[in-house]
């Protein structure tokens, strides 16, 4: 559930970008980072490794504006993508609005995308979250390379629940923007 | 049993812990303070002026704060409930006034981090019953027009440029 304010007439909501490593979620952020009014973001923070590997998360704070009086925000994480780090996923799924579930297309990575889509729903319910409450997306992204599954065999694979799914390629921003609208809508709806 | 809690304040609330957050910065000398949620979002804060990092103070700090709290399960501690951070001229002092909510307290050499400690533990019994108070009140209804205006804003805010 977000945090409503009423008396400050505010309103957040979370939403977390989950996958595997390297599979495309910071580059969502950033990509959201750059291109959206500079007006209605915040700074981008990133605990990253020396080798830019998200170690812990990144942070984008975007603000909708006033709607119905209401000022309406979303904060919008990373988790960090590689196995070893599951228990700061754990940490920062907590309170979560929304995922946005990163498939990173290529054949290649077929057995990373299926581990990391495990361990969501592992972790998920392993905080005890009512599901039906939580906006869910696929993002099935890295449309733009070779090798790559079509969108109905990674559906077929990944998407046990019947969610939204959409194509990208987060490194020309090519469906970035679709993919976040898709849960924002689905936060605001679920969460009423 | 599934849950998913959230956090919904009231006007009687947000006044009485903006009261109460104003008077721990009188008493403790400390420079900024802001109640947040668990989940890193800010609830309200008692500055001398506005701190443009306030959302990203907050996320951190729960973040941190959360990865404490698996630190003492490690250690096979109960809970650390403080966390505390010295700089060469600013301390950062966090703290858990409920499940939900925490209280994020800077301060420099002008004050001592033992009056900071004695005070915020006093304030946060008080905060806590504001808090737990609310669970009982009924919170007001959002405008009904509120999922398809929010629609409308996200579609603007959010398109290639």
């Amino acid at each position: 559930m977000p945090l409503i304010n009423f008396a400050a007439r505010e309103i957040n909501y979370k939403i977390v970008y989950y996958g595997c490593g390297l599979c495309g979620k910071t580059t969502n952020l950033q990509y959201i980072h750059r291109k959206i009014n500079p007006d209605a973001r915040g700074k981008l923070v990133s605990i990253a490794t020396e080798e830019e590997r998200t170690l812990y998360f990144d942070f984008l704070p975007l603000t909708l504006g006033t709607v119905k009086g209401m000022q309406t925000r979303f904060h919008l994480y990373t988790v960090p993508g590689q196995s070893y780090y599951n228990a700061s996923r754990k940490l920062v799924l907590q309170g979560v609005d929304g995922v946005i579930f990163v498939a990173d297309s290529q054949i290649t990575r077929l057995d990373e995308n299926v581990e990391s889509y495990l361990n969501l729903w592992d972790n998920l319910l392993g905080q005890g979250d009512d599901l039906s409450k939580l906006g869910f997306v696929i993002q099935m992204n890295k449309r733009d390379l070779g090798d790559i599954f079509s969108v109905e065999d990674l559906n077929e694979l990944l998407n046990h629940t019947g969610s939204s799914v959409t194509e990208a390629s987060a490194i020309t921003g090519e469906g970035v923007f679709d993919t976040l609208k898709v849960v924002c809508k689905q936060v605001i709806a679920k969460t009423g | 049993m599934a849950r998913r809690k959230g956090l919904v304040i009231n006007d009687r609330q947000f006044d009485r812990c903006d009261v109460l957050l104003r008077k721990l910065k009188e008493v403790t000398g400390s420079s900024f303070l802001a109640l947040i949620s668990t989940s890193g979002q800010p609830i309200t804060t008692a500055s001398d002026s506005y701190h443009p990092e306030t959302l990203s103070l907050a996320s951190l700090a729960a973040s941190s704060f959360a990865a404490t709290q698996q630190l003492a399960k490690i250690l096979d501690e109960n809970e650390f409930t403080l966390l505390f951070h010295e700089g060469k001229g600013l301390n950062l002092h966090v703290s858990q006034v409920t499940e939900q909510v925490l209280l994020i307290v800077t301060f420099g050499h002008e004050t001592q981090v033992g009056k900071v400690r004695l005070y915020t533990q006093r304030a946060i019994e008080v905060l806590r019953q504001i808090f737990e108070a609310a669970d009982d009140t009924p919170p007001p209804e959002m405008d009904a027009d509120f999922e398809s205006s929010a629609g409308t804003a996200i579609d603007d805010l959010f398109k290639d440029v």
